[in-house]
């Protein structure tokens, strides 16, 4: 019965793959692919080929195959990301950049043609069908050039061509939405000429006032005569330090880097926010340790009544989605009608000050944070061996000093390693923040950064904020610096807890 | 801690004395009850505060206080309807659908945790149980990828989505497939890990038993580990669970249509835009999303308690 099952999930995947790679040669995606079969013959060797060896591999092919796709290959890319100016006025391919200049640098010249435009299309393909106003010629240009019609094949009403053998032209509502492709089609007319519709019934000459020379690869404006070449950094710029838009995509080194630890535009922020989240994760899980503690001393007396219901409360805010509670403390917390300020006749600013802000921000993750550390001390607490606090106070210790000398280190050698995940986790709590204050208030200065943003909110919203572009390079960079922070905060737990040795 | 068990060797006269001490146990403990009332308060007063405001007629922030005058369910009704704004306000053409997002976040979440526990517990069951080349590696490997949070490699994997959207439409931008493909990657790394820990803690001397009497490996893994490992299963399901559900960035970048949106991303853009006019209507969207997983914890409690601290105790 499980064979049947084998054979038949394996059928199904064969299936889709060989779909999949129709599409793809249908796309001419030949590497992709080859990739596609290559790794499917490989699932069906390890399922089919009857070996002891390949048995281990079958119960690993499912998750290898899901974590190379979906976060080693995206490591991977962000990592080479980050070494690109990939950006606003960076997205494209150098040729796909050289194309797009020549086009934006388009203009009419004083004595231009112009030209009758009928939209057709042939085979498919939207072409336009050219009457020369001033001669009366036919022409028919098409994306690979402009070529002349004869004039018996065409019905000419007007000074528009309403029909033409081989052509299809377009009407009513085939016309409607095909006006940005109109606007793309830019038709080469000869040497540095070029026929583009004006609206669905006009054509005109345009000539380009930037001119690109392949063989030095520059570009020359036509009219002043400046050279443009490439300035290594994804750009054409003249010698006077004037660049050419659009750029393109291109590896850029440690740019990237070293614009964030050494442009002050970057550097500050990414100084404030660095020590901000340092702060914010440590004061919070210093806080809701300390709180989760005291209640799990205080209310860990067996003889106390109602533990259960006592504790089924206090963990509530553990039990519903964190960013449910966080969007809800956003209202809690309004200067204006929020129940906070209200209940307690104050009006504070928590969220639109500063310092408030900041408060806000770890009073939240506070809430967030103690139930867990309220059941993971209950549980430590009750773990330590009772003797040992006797035999202390039988040698006379007071009660602080039994918990100062003796619970407390045998306590945080057991949590250690759940404090340092916990302030992991707390470094990238992006929601916490996020749907809190937005990372704002923000300061007078022009930067992305607001008062209680944390690396991660500061991170995206580099790379997707409107405001001044998007900047995947750098944020790509930025998510680069955390990676090795946490990274490196794991390396040392795990050091310090020898969990490694379990990978034996 | 002098626990009952102790006294129990303890001659007459000294329990005596102990007895008399502890009756007034509920006295002399007064201030721990404050303590345990104020927690309370701490932890539930926003909860409290979230239900009674979606019961409250009045919508707006400004007019909720803790305690209603009245109790309706017309902000139920107003979210489940897809546009809150109401007819023939000004609010009329705002579109809220609500019910695909609640649709939305169970799928995603849901497809999540089950391929996710699933494809886990292979892996884990492979780490745990087989011995072979590169074994080592690949559990270093593992170690690895699991302290990558996903959502840092977000613009790389924006592209890759757009890209493979580009000629395969279905998991694209836009879809919950390609969102559920990219969730699935981000926890399987953590869940194969902590599974591979609990299989290691089972012992061998079961599945041994097990292939003396001929079973092979399959049948191992389905009958003798996959029924012990059930309640494991069932924790980390729920771990992966509350991972998606809260994920928003990776969502708020593959998705891009209001219908296609999760709870996550559809409240964030909703209370933003109308918090303090519709505050009992996002109230009882935030009620009614929280509703599942608070059930699925609490059903689950015992075992998320103890895998909690089970890190603790081991």
């Amino acid at each position: 019965m499980g064979f049947g099952i084998k054979i038949v999930l394996l059928a199904i995947l064969n299936a889709l793959v060989l779909w999949a790679m129709g599409v793809l040669i249908a796309d001419d995606k030949w590497i992709a692919a080859l990739i596609v079969l290559a790794v499917t013959a490989l699932i069906d060797y390890v399922y089919l080929y009857p070996s002891r060896r390949l048995v281990p591999l079958k119960y690993l092919v499912p998750g290898i195959v899901f974590l190379v796709a979906f976060v080693v290959i995206p490591i991977i890319s962000n990592a080479n990301i980050a070494f690109t100016n990939w950006s606003t006025g960076h997205n494209l391919t150098q040729d796909e950049a050289i194309v797009a200049i020549q086009e934006v640098s388009l203009v009419a010249p004083a004595d231009g043609k112009a030209y009758t435009a009928t939209p057709a299309t042939k085979d498919g393909e939207l072409v336009l069908l050219l009457v020369d106003d001033v001669t009366g010629d036919l022409y028919v240009g098409s994306e690979s050039g402009l070529e002349p019609i004869p004039p018996e094949t065409a019905t000419v009403e007007v000074g528009t061509i309403t029909a033409a053998e081989g052509y299809e032209v377009l009407q009513g509502s085939q016309l409607a939405g095909i006006d940005t492709q109109l606007a793309a089609l830019v038709v080469p007319a000869g040497e540095d000429s070029f026929i583009r519709a004006e609206g669905l019934s006009i054509a005109i000459e345009l000539q380009p006032t930037l001119v690109y020379d392949a063989e030095a690869d520059t570009f020359t404006n036509i009219e002043t005569g400046t050279v443009f070449t490439d300035n290594g950094d994804g750009s054409y710029e003249s010698a006077t330090g004037e660049v050419i838009e659009p750029g393109w995509r291109t590896h850029v080194g440690f740019e990237n880097f070293s614009t964030v630890l050494t442009n002050p535009l970057y550097r500050d922020p990414f100084v404030r926010v660095f020590v901000w989240t340092f702060a914010y994760a440590a004061i919070s899980v210093f806080l809701a340790f300390a709180l989760g503690l005291f209640l799990a001393i205080v209310l860990n007396k067996p003889t106390l009544k109602l533990r259960r219901i006592q504790r089924a409360l206090l963990v509530l805010p553990f039990a519903i989605p964190a960013f449910l509670c966080v969007l809800v403390w956003q209202g809690l917390l309004n200067d204006e009608f929020g129940v906070v300020n209200q209940s307690f006749g104050l009006s504070i600013p928590w969220l639109f000050d500063p310092t408030w802000a900041k408060v806000s921000c770890i009073l939240v993750n506070v809430w967030l944070g103690f139930p867990y550390f309220f059941l993971v001390n209950t549980a430590a607490l009750q773990a330590i061996p009772a003797e040992l606090q006797e035999a202390a106070r039988v040698d006379g210790a007071s009660s602080l000093q039994v918990f100062r000398r003796v619970t407390l280190p045998l306590l945080l050698v057991v949590t250690a390693p759940l404090l340092i995940a916990s302030f992991a986790f707390n470094f990238n709590a992006f929601n916490n923040i996020f749907f809190l204050t937005g990372g704002g208030p923000y300061g007078v200065e022009q930067s992305l950064a607001g008062s209680t943003d944390i690396l991660i909110s500061y991170t995206y919203k580099l790379a997707f904020s409107a405001g001044q572009g998007a900047q995947y390079g750098l944020a790509a960079a930025v998510s680069i610096f955390i990676f090795v922070i946490v990274a490196g905060m794991s390396a040392f737990s795990f050091w310090r807890t020898k969990s490694l040795e379990t990978v034996r | 801690m002098t626990t009952l068990e102790q006294t129990e060797a303890v001659p007459a006269a000294r329990t005596a004395e102990l007895k008399r001490r502890r009756r007034p146990a509920i006295l002399s403990d007064w201030w721990r009850y404050l303590v345990g009332l104020l927690a309370i308060a701490f932890a539930v007063f926003p909860i409290l505060y979230v239900i009674s405001a979606a019961f409250n007629p009045v919508d707006s922030l400004s007019g909720s206080g803790l305690i209603p005058e009245d109790v309706t369910l017309d902000n139920f009704r107003a979210i489940l309807s897809g546009s809150p704004g109401g007819e023939g306000t000004s609010e009329a053409a705002l579109d809220i659908p609500y019910k695909n997002w609640y649709v939305n976040m169970i799928v995603v979440s849901g497809a999540t945790a089950l391929l996710s526990v699933f494809f886990g517990v292979l892996a884990a069951y492979a780490f745990a149980r087989f011995r072979f080349k590169g074994r080592r590696m690949g559990m270093l490997g593992l170690l690895l990828i699991q302290m990558f949070p996903t959502f840092l490699a977000v613009v790389a994997i924006y592209l890759i989505v757009l890209r493979v959207g580009d000629v395969f439409p279905a998991v694209g931008l836009d879809t919950r497939t390609g969102l559920i493909l990219v969730y699935l990657g981000g926890v399987l790394g953590v869940n194969t890990w902590l599974m591979k820990g609990f299989l290691d803690s089972i012992p061998d001397s079961l599945d041994e038993s097990a292939r003396v009497d001929g079973a092979t490996p399959g049948q191992v893994f389905w009958a003798v580990i996959l029924p012990l490992a059930a309640p494991v299963l069932a924790v980390v399901g729920l771990i992966s669970y509350i991972f998606s559900i809260n994920e928003f960035i990776v969502a708020s970048v593959l998705l891009d249509s209001t219908d296609k949106f999760t709870m996550t991303v559809g409240l964030y853009g909703f209370i933003n835009d109308k918090y303090a006019q519709q505050w009992g209507t996002f109230c009882a969207g935030v009620i009614l999303a929280a509703i599942p997983v608070v059930i699925l914890f609490f059903f689950l409690q015992r075992f998320f308690t103890e895998g909690v601290t089970g890190a603790v105790k081991g």
